[in-house]
Formats: structure tokens, sequence, C-alpha cells
């Protein structure tokens, strides 16, 4: 090594959010100025491991004022203009990476649709027409039958209560289903289910839906371009389901494998038809297909088109408020964030966008993510982060971002082929399912 | 008696001075009011006002006009102004000692002698008994005074007395007239004293004067003279004769030409071997020569010759026009739009819709956007969903398809396709149920017993139900290359290219949306 140059050093001073054990002392240390983010790892650890013998290393991201540090030390302290002289105040997070991928849960056809918002399960739509409902990795408990083409999206009506869950799917047939079912019992095999209400009006492919927070209605996107609002009425209902769990299942198969199909036609004859119902409402505005709609609040919807724009409806007058224009045909949309007001979308190009709608002047994207390769299909904000969000794109990757920085935090690459659609599950896990017919659960994420 | 007229004379002089002071007051009014106007400058105005002035003060050898009064220098200008602003009110009548007899003819001379005194102080003529001399050089006699009396009875009685002011200087009462008194008051008041004289207007003069938009010289007159030998490079237009092109001007001699030039002109021996071995025409025509005295320059040699060339390009040499277009070249190519006017372009591939073993030779777009078919060289059309790039279906034909057509309206996912001979219409089998049924309607046919057909040609056409592909074939008589919709959906037409001529088309009413009608009527019209 060349004496002649000088290592040098900076006064830092680590600070952390974090519960003890995970806490440093509070002096400040000289630290070699052309670390990287490896480097302070390393360092944070052996400071703990010095406090505490049983400690084992763990991987920590720093951000400095704000910001998540991505280049050695001296340059991002000369890039963001910070004096080397006082001391630096780092804070340091638990790194945001998955830990442990679980077993691919394998599915019959494409998975297309994906919902983790419940903690107890996953719930998957596939192009096979069916609707799945996981309790882990591999293990499903309950298979929704009913719709005559593939399933485009699903969501998670009311969560609450151990015993009847409501789920909604939406499909290529035309129409959605709502079902109930029990995520308690514990089944050897697979439980069939039909759905209690079917809700038709669509005059083409239901592409998208979301469900108010409340639980007793429910939004759909289709390719008719118009977004339809539909009344979930639990109360009708309830005695239709009991008897469907009892039927028995013909086929010992793993419970990854459907091959009930022939079963179908015994069990609709004995379970009653599911009522109809009929739109609440509908919203017209949008000249193409709606992709992708949330409900993030009692009285207004977010709904993404291929027309290229976001627009923000009023529940009550059916009016859409707010129109953000950008250049691209939207696949996906989701709002949370600082405030739950922050838009994400993604679509044909492989560019993540993140809006803020409160911000005056112009309605150009805060936020612009560009490592995909290809078109976004998926975009979900963590329930719990301020900063966290996630993407999953047809190049097979899905990514976790923190708006802090401008790379992805993490890079899932579990499916060979295009990502269909993705999700945060228990807060800590982001399962995915795409074109391979896999649905991938990766754990051990830490997001505070 | 003295006393008292001397009294009386002091009464009236304190009077007059009174009086003389206010009219000075007046006048200093008016002086500064006509000096503020002057200094603001334009003399045209009031050079006419003065014609008829005299300013008394100007006893100028004979008769000064008015212009040379007032060229006699910076001084005499301010004074005469002084005096011309004066002079308006009252025209004079109110004369002051520093007021000049500008021209003989004036008004005034008509009325009493007026003293021609001048700047001489009045007082010195207190004691005499005359006020000054007339032009003639008689004594100008003081009038009588009134009595103090007798005067303010005089100004009691008169009503006109308050326009009545005592000129000292000529020892006499002026009335003022009513247009006097209307310029003494607009004086006063601090304005222009005529009151159609407008200052502004005044203003705006002067500044185009300064800014060199008036000019007060006279126009240049055109030199009315024309060349007698006229310039041959400006007289071709002049000439009528539209052929007529003079010859070129000889050249004026340079340099070179001189008998002495500069060494430099004067080519080496070495040079002048060299123009030996050049070519004929590439020697140079001249040499300069140098010659030390002008009595050692030789004749011309070719002078003869000159002027007979010279004589031959003028008369002998045809001379014609050659219209030269001058294109430039570059602006003949066409201009093919930058770059960043065709934005937005594809220029990223994002998705491949992959499984046609061989070329695909056609695609079309559902209505709504959702599906694409594709037709290809290994027999089969597909049919994918745009947003995942699936394959959703697969018909099997064998032959190399040729063309594939989305029924256009949105109702109606019918799918056309021309195989070989063959026109399919195909039920892609998308929408629901309700769409499927009419479709399936529609996309029955009966096999004909009898030929309807309008009987002018032998109709190479048959209609056959299709099961393997579900749909209709329509058989051609030749090979079909390509199929179209109309906008609305009920006709379509296909193109058979036969001979180079003609194309055969033939419309088909057939899928009127009187879906109702399960029963086809068909049609076939064929052009050629």
């Amino acid at each position: 090594m060349d004496g002649d140059v000088e290592e040098r050093r900076v006064q830092a001073r680590f600070i952390t959010k974090l519960k003890p054990p995970y806490k440093v002392p509070y002096t400040s240390i000289a630290i070699p100025a052309n670390v990287t983010r490896f480097g302070l790892s390393t360092i944070v650890n052996s400071l703990l491991k010095a406090g505490n013998d049983e400690w084992e290393s763990q991987p920590f991201d720093f951000l400095i004022d704000g910001e998540l540090v991505r280049l050695p030390l001296e340059q991002f302290v000369l890039a963001k203009g910070i004096s080397a002289e006082k001391v630096l105040e780092i804070e340091y997070i638990r790194a945001v990476a998955p830990q442990k991928e679980d077993e691919p849960s394998l599915h019959d056809d494409w998975v297309s649709a994906v919902d983790g918002s419940c903690p107890r399960f996953i719930f998957t739509g596939c192009y096979d027409s069916f609707g799945r409902v996981w309790k882990a990795a591999g293990e499903c408990t309950h298979i929704l039958e009913g719709h005559r083409d593939g399933i485009t999206s699903v969501t998670i009506v009311n969560p609450e209560g151990a015993d009847s869950v409501t789920v909604a799917t939406a499909s290529k047939d035309q129409s959605l289903r709502l079902w109930k079912f029990d995520t308690e019992e514990h089944l050897d095999q697979p439980a069939k289910i039909r759905a209690f209400k079917v809700l038709r009006g669509h005059n083409a492919s239901v592409q998208s839906v979301a469900a108010q927070a409340s639980g007793n209605m429910i939004c759909s996107g289709s390719w008719d371009c118009t977004i339809n609002l539909w009344r979930t009425n639990l109360s009708d209902t309830e005695g239709d389901l009991v008897s469907i769990k009892k039927r028995k299942v013909k086929n010992n198969v793993e419970e990854s494998q459907m091959e009930v199909i022939k079963n179908l036609t015994s069990v609709a004859r004995v379970c009653k038809e599911a009522i109809t119902g009929e739109a609440l409402s509908t919203l017209v505005g949008h000249t193409q297909c709606v992709s992708a709609v949330h409900w993030p609040e009692h009285s207004t919807i977010y709904s993404a088109s291929w027309d290229h724009s976001v627009r923000r409806w009023d529940v009550e007058t059916g009016k859409d408020l707010s129109n953000i224009f950008c250049g691209k045909a939207l696949n996906c949309l989701h709002v949370g964030g600082e405030g739950s007001s922050l838009i994400a979308a993604g679509g044909s190009d492989p560019i993540l966008r993140i809006w803020d709608p409160r911000k005056p002047g112009t309605s150009a994207p805060i936020y612009q993510f560009s490592s995909h390769n290809s078109w976004i299909s998926a975009c979900k904000w963590h329930a719990k982060s301020l900063f966290h969000l996630l993407s999953a794109s047809y190049d097979g990757k899905v990514m976790l971002w923190d708006l802090r920085t401008a790379w992805p935090l993490a890079i899932i690459d579990s499916h060979e082929d295009k990502v269909l659609c993705a999700d945060w599950w228990k807060g800590d896990s982001v399962i995915s399912g795409g074109v391979d017919s896999k649905l991938c659960i990766s754990s051990g994420i830490y997001v505070q | 008696m003295g006393a008292s007229k001397k009294e009386s004379v002091e009464v009236d002089k304190k009077k007059n001075s009174k009086k003389t002071q206010t009219t000075k007051k007046e006048k200093h009014n008016t002086e500064e009011s006509v000096l503020a106007q002057k200094q603001e400058g334009a003399a045209t105005d009031y050079k006419e006002l003065s014609a008829d002035d005299d300013s008394e003060d100007y006893k100028s050898v004979g008769e000064s006009e008015a212009g040379d009064g007032e060229s006699s220098g910076d001084e005499g200008n301010h004074k005469s102004g002084s005096s011309e602003g004066l002079a308006i009110d009252g025209q004079s009548e109110d004369s002051e000692p520093d007021q000049g007899a500008e021209e003989s003819d004036s008004s005034e001379d008509e009325v009493a002698p007026r003293n021609t005194v001048g700047d001489v102080p009045l007082e010195w003529y207190r004691d005499e008994k005359h006020i000054g001399y007339d032009i003639a050089g008689k004594k100008i006699k003081k009038k009588e005074k009134q009595d103090k009396l007798d005067s303010f009875l005089a100004n009691v009685d008169d009503s006109k007395n308050w326009r009545k002011i005592y000129d000292e200087y000529n020892d006499e009462e002026v009335e003022l007239t009513k247009e006097e008194t209307k310029l003494v008051r607009r004086m006063l008041k601090g304005k222009t004293p005529h009151a159609d004289f407008d200052p502004y207007a005044v203003l705006g003069l002067v500044r185009a004067i300064r800014k060199g938009y008036i000019k007060f010289d006279k126009p240049k007159e055109e030199p009315r003279f024309y060349m007698l030998w006229g310039d041959d490079a400006s007289s071709s237009e002049k000439t009528g004769h539209l052929s007529y092109i003079p010859a070129p001007k000889p050249n004026m001699p340079g340099h070179e030409e001189s008998y002495n030039p500069s060494l430099e002109y004067i080519p080496t021996q070495e040079e002048i071997n060299s123009y030996q071995l050049m070519d004929e025409e590439d020697r140079p025509k001249f040499i300069p020569k140098r010659f030390t005295s002008l009595r050692s320059i030789p004749a011309y040699e070719n002078a003869v010759k000159d002027s007979f060339e010279r004589c031959l390009d003028l008369y002998l040499c045809p001379r014609v026009r050659k219209k030269r277009i001058n294109i430039d070249p570059e602006s003949l190519k066409p201009k093919l739009p930058s770059r960043k006017d065709l934005r937005p372009y594809p220029a990223t591939c994002y998705l491949e819709y992959r499984g046609h073993k061989g070329a695909v030779m056609s695609i079309s777009a559902e209505a709504s956007g959702q599906w694409i078919a594709s037709g290809s060289s290994d027999g089969t059309v597909r049919l994918w969903e745009v947003e995942t790039c699936r394959c959703i279906k697969v018909w099997e034909f064998g032959e190399v398809v040729q063309y594939v057509a989305w029924n256009p309206l949105p109702e109606l996912p019918i799918l056309a396709v021309t195989v070989g001979q063959d026109v399919f219409l195909l039920n892609s089998g998308l929408g629901n149920e309700e769409i499927q049924r009419k479709v399936k309607e529609l996309l029955h046919v009966e096999t004909p017993t009898a030929p309807e057909d309008s009987g002018n040609k032998v109709s190479g056409w048959s209609w056959r139900q299709d099961d393997e592909h579900e749909g209709i074939r329509l058989r051609h008589f030749k090979s079909v290359y390509s199929v179209e919709w109309h906008r609305k959906g009920d006709y379509f037409s296909t193109v058979m290219p036969a001979d180079i001529l003609s194309i055969h088309c033939h419309l088909i009413a057939f899928l009127f949306l009187a879906l109702e009608s399960i029963v086809l009527c068909m049609k076939s019209i064929s052009h050629t």
C-alpha cells in the first residue's frame, strides 16, 4: 500500500430509532472516509458485538440527512455538500432485503392476481378461473370456483372476523364474484367454495377490483372503460355456504395441485345458485380500459387506465375530481406513503412513477424509479412505512424501493418469466405471482 | 398755479407711475411668460405676430425688416423677442422705452406723432414743456393735465375708464380695445395671450424640429441631366429590345498595362520560356514590359487586332440569354422529418408474442384493443391477449394465411381470415354468453339448394358452414389476397388479384345488424 496516502477519517456518530439491543453507544468515533455501506455495516456490527457477545451480524442500511447512503462516505458527503468538519450523524436502520425465500407454490396456470392484506392467508387468482387461498407456502386451503374465464384481479373485502372472510374476484368473463370462507378451520384437502353473489354489469372483461375499507362496497374497473360500484351485502347470504365445506373431494392430490374439475358439476348441483347483483353506480370518464382501481378512503376512488390518465373520483357524486395525465398506458396503481396520498403508478414503460397530488403546480411525478427493464405490472405501498413500496415487472423481477434513494433496496429475482402481480404480506414478506405459474414468498424483510 | 400744477403733475406722475408700475408689472408678467414661451423656442409664430410691430427701440438704419431684426444676433433676438412679446399685448400700444420700431408702416404711425426719444429716461423731461421729439424733429408738447378732482370724476363717470391707461411716453391716454383687454387678462392668468395660439402645438413643432423631422431648407432639385454616353450595364433595361445584350465592358488597364510597372509584374526569362511550353490558349495574353521612358515605348502591336475584336464583340458576336436555373441540388431532396418530430415513436421492444412457427403475414387488433389476431405462413391463426402475450386460441388451416381482419364492431368478435381461395369468418369465442349466441346465429349458413344469384355470370362463390373452425367458409374461384370490413361491420370485401387491371370485389348484404333475422339474404354482386 502506498505509505504516502493518508487515510482520511471522519468523525461520525451512529444513531438509530431501533430499540435496544440495536443501539450503539452515542460516542463519536473516527471512521475511514472511504467506507461504503458494507463497511459501515461491519462497523456497527462490531460495535454491537462489543456491547453484546451473542450478537449476530445483521446487514444495516444507513441514512445521512434522510437519504440513504449509496456511495462511499467521502463521495456522498461531497455530493451532498455536508461539511466534513462536524461530527456526522449517521442513522442506521435494518437493511430491507429478503432473507428467506419460501418454496414457490405451483398453480395450474398463470397467477394473475395476489392479495396479501390479511396476515392469515394469501389469496391468489389464476388464469384457470380458480381463486385459491393459501395458508403458507404450498398449503392451499380453499379453492374458489365459478368463473368461466381467467381471473384478473382479487381483493380481500373484509378480513376482520376469524370465521368468515369475504373476498371478491374479477374475471375475464365480465363478472365479479363474492366469496365467503372460514380461515380457521383445518382441512386436509382444499375445500371448494362457490360464490355467494355474482355481480354482472360490465360489458367487457373486468380488469381490476378494489374494496372499500369498511367492506360494504367494492369497485371494479373494466375493459369497457367504466368503473362500477357494487354492494357486497353481507347480510343476505350467510346460510348458503355452511354445507359446502363438508363436501368431500375425491382425489387425494397434493394441496397445490387442482384436478377436481370433474367434481364440480356434482358440487354445483348441491349448493344453491348464487344471487346476482347489479351495479350500484357507474363512473364513466375513462376512454380506454381501466386497468387498476384503488379505494383508500371512504369517498375517494383512484383509477388508472390505458388512456394514460390517473383519475380521482368522488364516490357520492360520481364525478372525477382530478386527472393526472402521464404519457404511458398505466397497468397498476396504489395510493399510500406519506399521508396516504402519494400515488404510485406503473405502466407500459420501465419507470415507476410517484405523484403527490397535494403539491401545487405541475403534475409531474415527484419520484421516478427506473431500474426495471420492461413493463411494470404491479406496485404496492407498504402498509406501515412511509417510504417503502414494491414493484413487479415483466422482466421477472420484483423490486423493493425506498423513496430516499434512487436505487432499489432489493431485487427479488424469483420468477423466470413475467411477474404479473405482487403484494406485501404480514408486513415483512413479499408475495408475487407470474407467468411461470408460481406464487413466490420472500420473507424476512424488515421494514419500519 | 405752478405749484398746483406741479403737484398735480407730481400726483399725476405718481398716479402715472403707479399705473406704469402696474403696467410694468403686467408687462413683467407678460415678459416672463413670453420669455418662458420663447425659451421653448418657436419663433415662427411670433414672426407673424410681430410683423406689424414697431419696437421703437430699434433705431436701425433705414427700416429693418422683421427678418433682419431677428437675425441680428442673439441678444438682439432676445430683445426683439421680448419686445415682440410685449408687442403682442395691445399691439404695442403700451409703449415702453424699450420698444423698437420695426416697420414704418405700422398703424401707430398714423396716430399722433410718436415719441422718438428712445431710452432717454422721461425724468429728464420732467421740468420741460415737451415730452420728446417726433420723427420730424419737432417737440411734442405735453398735454394739459387734468385736475385730480376732474380726473376722478372722469373715472367715475366713464364706464370704460378701467381700460384707459395713460401712456406716459407718448403723453396720451390709450384705451384698450376689448381684444386687447382679453389678451391682458390671459397673460395675467399665465396663459398664452392669443386665444388661437396653442403652446402645446408649438412644443410639438419644437420637438419635431429638434429631431429633424421638419426641415427648413428647400428640397434638393433632382439633377436634370442624363448620361450622354450610356452606361452599357444600365442601359440594357432601358432599351426595349429584349434581345439586345450589350457587349461586356472592356477592362480598364491596370498596373500590368502600365509602361513602367513594378518589377514584380514583369515575368522573368524563365517564365517567358515556360509560356512557350504552354498551349496557345493557356498563355497569358499580355506580357508586361517595362520601359524607362515614354519615348521608348514601341507601338502597341495588338492595337488593330484588339480593336477588331472589340468591333466583333460589339456587332458581330451573337449573344443569347441563357436561362439558367439555379437549383440547389440539396433542395430537391425530400425533406425527411427530424427524429424529434416523430416522437413518440417506439424505441424499445417490451413484449414479444411467441408461438408462430412461420413468418407472420398479417395481424389485426380487435376493436377494444384487448386481443390481437395474427395469421402466419405456418398455416395458423393465433389469438393473443395484448397485455400479457398469452396465446388464447389457435386455428389450424394448413395453407398460408394471407390476411386476418377483425370485425370493427366490438359486439361482434368475428374474425375474417383469408386462406388460399377461402375466406373464413370465425367465431373467436370472446365475449359473454349473449354475444356468443349472437355470433353463432350469424355465423350459421345453410347450404343453398338452388343457385339464387343474378345470373350475369357464373357465380364462383360458395358458402359453407365450417364446423371445424366454427364459422363460415366462403370459397372463391381464385386465391384471395385480402379481406376488409366495412366500418359498420355489415359488409366486407375481398380482393383477388386476377389480372393486373381488374380487381374483383363483391359486396354481400350479409351481416346486417338486424340481428333478429336469422335468415340471411345473400346477394352477390360482382364487378369486373
